[in-house]
């Protein structure tokens, strides 16, 4: 099993080892010595976690809150049913709508990019959605709609230029051949869309965090019980 | 939470960071801290700042724009390709290409493999096609020049102006000055001049092939007998570079492949090149003949007399001067290779003798074409490695050849100052023309000239009114081309949106100036785009299309971007004739001028139409390998004689002015020539083209084909001189081609088997 500790951290925790041998006073100096050889430690332990992916449910690397033209709300279209909601239809719903991602990221399984949904898109539904219609936020979009103008959505996930992510890859192994549920595998890099209003980056998405994932075990399919790492060639992604 | 190295390396924000802990360490060791605490605290820090983690500094979250499809087609994905046939416009061979459209943007053409022309391949002049359109120099607004002042105005102003200045003016005072023009844009341009009375199309085209074109209309009856260069054992080229830049490249390209496959029943085709000059043909030859400039035509007549038996009467007796003694001492050609090439057309039928625009560029060339097409002609070649294109129906659809005769009577018009308004499109006469000509003083003795330009070349910049036209990847148009194996009619569609606004198609331009004379007629037609459909589904019938529903059929068209034209097989009249020929002695080398200058058309820069295209540009040229810039091509003889070496700055003068370009030392040029490439030097055009190397076309001297008018091209002497300047040639090969990287060439006198690789490289 790979340990995922990193030279500098490995550094400071021989540094502290030391300092705790040599059997000083515990001074301020002593303090702080152990709390770098705690840090150490929970970063090293946290390496060891699992295999799997990680939890889709933690921010490890919250991006900045950026605002849309439109504050779409991810939580009312993908998150949870709440059956109390089904008691008495007349009264707005409180819960989601668990509507799978890919219905509006379409692309997200046949191309490099998931793609912004088109505005038809939107429209389809929400022409026979009555009860949202004279709120603000579906008022803006029909405006979108009547003047033919596309919504200018505000980049969440950039990377750099010189990387090449590639949604298709990443969605046919993990919900087509794995069977993950949609929102899971989405979730490794997007996290917990279906709590978010307009998205927001909840994941690195550096290199490092690639690589982490890319040399992790996983299954081949479904069914197998075989494991491989994901590529690793520099080509991969810088191309 | 692990953070590796490499995210932290790549963060600017850490850096500043760790810069702060480095001066918060300092102020501790004043305060008594010693060097382990500074270490902790950095410690501290780093640790502090990998928790942190943050965002790489070249991303742009919340800056850039996603911007999704309002409506989608059903094929569009983001990322992924669709690609969308059209026809090529870089030269006038008329490949049929595919653009790869992604996102609305065109990103890389690719030949069509439908087309009997290309056959599914490209040549680098037309992949540079893509640069054409993102090309930063291009004109994006209407000009009006007044007097010294430039000011952008509306199309609508442009077009008024265009109806003021022709307003009461008589046909012969109007002129159109354009390259070789088919299609549609052919038909409308005709329409408009005749609804202006005007009879003044000039079609000029800088390097064509149009005094072969004539002897070929006076030796077969036709301008240009198709070839079939995959059936003949023997290829002997007068100066064809069919490879680089002659007629139509990529098709010639890929029947030479054919002729050269030792399996085909004929067995592996030789060919033979004698030219001065060495082109990228003459290096793919298995016999490259240099030959005393301008002698092609005797050396041809001398092989009809070494052959004896199977020459008409008529011929034997007028080539009966020309004996082998007499034509190698005239040609430089050595008797022995003389023979051995007659033995070789003797022994090997059917052969093909072609006469290209090296031979073609004297004072006597059509002489030199005529002798070259007797010599074809008495091999027997005609009909079985050449026969007659189809007729094609649509007279009016074909192609109008340029020729430099063309631009020598507008000059002649424009110096006696009849010429009231003149059109320009798709040339570039002022940077084209020889200084002798004095083609920019007469140019600006008519009052009125519109230049209808993708750039702002030399031609543009002397007119009053200049039009920016869509790139070649954004027009609409249609073509036939003047080489193509089966009859058919290309469509040019736009691969993608406009670019700029304020940019049209030049047949969106013809229709609008006869929508201002014949409103009525042309009502039907809301644009150029219309015209052209509609001239499509008027015909389907003829064009393949009958009983189809028109929309059916427009769209099947479109997605092809060519349909067969009908045609009924034409035939080539091939009875050898001698009347007329003659072909002077060669002149002795003049005292001031000794040598010949051999403007070389290389394939890239052709007439340096694209010169703008840095790609083209940083492409060696396949020969000398030079990059950005023109060169001086010397036998390294003649060199040693007037003490040059390469890279030496010499001066190239004639009796019409002088250059001056840098020293390339090659031994594939005649030691009484020097060489240098047309295309480069403009003093407009853009800013990869602007200033890059010097204009040969400056100098040439004012000599002309005696029987077509054409400007004979390689006639003109020049002598050399040193300018006592020397610089480092920029090209891809080592110091004098002799070695690679610096280390000793690979061998090539020892046979492959017996190489030692690792001894030799």
């Amino acid at each position: 099993m790979h340990v995922g500790i990193v030279p500098v951290e490995r550094l400071i925790l021989f540094a502290g080892c030391l300092n705790v041998l040599l059997g000083e006073p515990l001074t301020m100096h002593r303090f702080l010595n152990l709390s770098i050889l705690l840090a150490g430690l929970f970063v090293a332990v946290g390496s060891y976690a699992t295999d799997a992916p990680q939890p889709i449910t933690t921010a490890d690397d919250l991006g900045p809150q950026i605002e849309q033209p439109i504050e779409f709300p991810h939580n009312r279209h993908a998150g949870l049913h709440n059956p109390a909601d089904d008691a008495d239809p007349s009264k707005p719903a409180t819960g989601g709508m668990e509507i799978n991602c890919m219905y509006c990221h379409t692309y997200a399984r046949r191309s490099m990019v998931a793609g912004i949904p088109p505005l038809r898109k939107c429209i389809g539904c929400h022409q026979s959605i009555e009860s949202v219609k004279e709120s603000p936020r579906i008022k803006k979009l029909f405006e979108y709609w009547e003047a033919k103008k596309p919504i200018p959505w505000k980049k969440v996930h950039d990377l750099p230029d010189f990387v090449r992510f590639n949604h298709e890859r990443h969605v046919q192994r993990f919900v087509f051949q794995q069977g993950k549920p949609v929102q899971e595998a989405c979730g490794y890099c997007h996290g917990d869309v279906k709590t978010l209003v307009v998205g927001r980056r909840q994941k690195p998405l550096t290199m490092g965090w690639c690589a982490e994932c890319h040399q992790k075990d996983h299954l081949v399919d479904a069914t197998s019980t075989k494991t491989t790492h994901g590529p690793n060639d520099c080509f991969t992604c810088h191309k | 939470m692990v953070r590796t190295i490499a995210s932290r390396a790549t963060s600017k924000r850490h850096a500043v960071h760790d810069e702060q802990d480095f001066k918060e360490g300092f102020v501790m060791i004043e305060n008594g801290f010693n060097r382990r605490d500074f270490l902790k605290v950095l410690g501290w820090g780093g640790t502090a700042v990998a928790l942190s983690g943050c965002g790489n500094t070249s991303i742009e979250n919340g800056k850039e724009t996603v911007v999704s499809y309002v409506e989608p087609t059903d094929y569009q994905i983001p990322s992924i390709g669709v690609y969308y046939n059209s026809t090529c416009a870089q030269c006038d061979a008329g490949c049929n290409i595919e653009g790869r459209v992604r996102e609305g943007r065109v990103l890389k053409l690719e030949g069509n493999p439908a087309s009997s022309i290309n056959r599914g391949k490209m040549c680098g002049l037309g992949q540079a096609g893509v640069q054409a359109h993102y090309n930063p120099d291009r004109v994006t607004e209407p000009l009006l020049r007044a007097g010294t002042t430039t000011e952008n105005i509306t199309w609508e102003k442009a077009l008024a102006t265009i109806n003021d200045k022709l307003n009461g003016l008589k046909g012969e005072e109007i002129a159109f000055l354009t390259g070789g023009v088919s299609g549609h844009v052919k038909v409308l341009l005709k329409n408009y001049l005749d609804v202006l009375g005007s009879k003044n199309h000039y079609a000029y085209e800088a390097v064509s092939p149009a005094v072969v074109r004539a002897s070929n209309k006076k030796a077969y009856g036709v301008e240009m007998p198709r070839l079939h260069l995959d059936k003949a054992k023997v290829i002997v080229s007068f100066g064809a570079d069919f490879l680089g830049a002659w007629v139509s490249p990529v098709h010639f390209s890929q029947q030479y492949a054919q002729f050269r496959k030792g399996n085909r029943p004929e067995g592996r085709g030789v060919l033979v090149q004698i030219e001065s000059k060495m082109t990228l043909t003459g290096a793919n030859a298995d016999r490259w003949i240099p030959i005393r400039p301008g002698t092609e035509g005797i050396l041809a007549m001398g092989i009809i007399n070494a052959l004896g038996v199977g020459v008409p009467a008529d011929v034997a007796a007028a080539a009966r001067d020309y004996t082998t003694d007499r034509v190698s001492k005239d040609t430089g050609v050595s008797a022995e290779q003389i023979l051995g090439l007659t033995e070789l057309l003797k022994a090997r039928s059917p052969s093909l003798v072609l006469a290209g625009s090296a031979a073609e560029g004297y004072s006597h060339g059509s002489q030199n074409a005529a002798a070259i097409a007797l010599l074809n002609q008495v091999l027997g070649n005609v009909g079985k490695t050449m026969d007659a294109p189809a007729n094609v129906q649509f007279a009016q659809l074909t192609p109008t050849t340029g020729n430099s005769l063309a631009l020598n009577d507008l000059n002649d018009v424009m110096a006696m100052g009849k010429l009231k308004v003149l059109f320009s499109y798709g040339v570039n006469p002022v940077y084209t023309a020889p200084d002798c000509l004095k083609l920019k003083d007469n140019l600006n003795k008519v009052p009125f000239k519109v230049a209808l330009a993708h750039y702002l070349d030399e031609t543009a910049m002397e007119a009053d009114l200049v039009l920016p036209l869509d790139s070649a990847l954004e027009d609409w148009g249609s073509s036939v081309p003047e080489y193509m194996p089966e009859p058919q009619l290309s469509i040019q569609q736009p691969l993608m949106e406009n670019l700029y606004p304020n940019t049209r198609g030049v047949g969106d331009i013809l229709l609008a100036l006869l929508k201002q004379r014949h409103a009525d007629q042309y009502k039907a037609y809301e644009d150029f785009y219309s015209y052209l459909r509609g001239a499509f589904v008027q015909n389907k019938a003829a064009l393949g299309g009958a009983g189809a529903d028109d929309d059916a059929f427009w769209n099947e068209t479109l997605g092809k971007a060519m349909v067969k034209l009908p045609g009924t097989a034409g035939s080539l009249s091939g009875k050898p004739t001698v009347a007329g020929l003659s072909l002077p002695a060669t002149k002795a080398s003049e005292g001031a001028y000794p040598l010949r200058l051999i403007p070389s058309v290389s394939p890239s820069q052709r007439d340096g139409r694209h010169a703008n295209l840095s790609w083209l540009q940083e492409s060696p040229d396949p020969l000398t390998t030079v990059v950005w810039d023109s060169w001086v091509e010397i036998h390294p003889k003649t060199a040693a004689k007037l003490g040059i070496v390469e890279g030496d700055i010499v001066e190239v003068t004639s009796l019409s002015g002088s250059i001056k370009s840098q020293a390339y030392l090659f031994p594939g040029i005649h030691p009484d020539a020097v060489s240098m490439p047309l295309g480069y030097g403009h003093e407009a055009m853009g800013r990869y083209a602007k200033g890059t190397g010097a204009n040969v076309f400056k100098i040439l001297d004012p000599l002309f084909d005696k029987e077509t008018g054409e400007l004979a091209i390689n006639e003109t002497n020049v002598r050399i001189s040193k300018t006592g300047k020397r610089v480092v040639i920029v090209k891809e090969e080592g110091p004098n081609g002799g070695s690679q990287l610096g280390r000793p060439k690979i061998a090539v006198k020892v046979s492959s088997d017996k190489v030692d690789l690792s001894k030799e490289v």
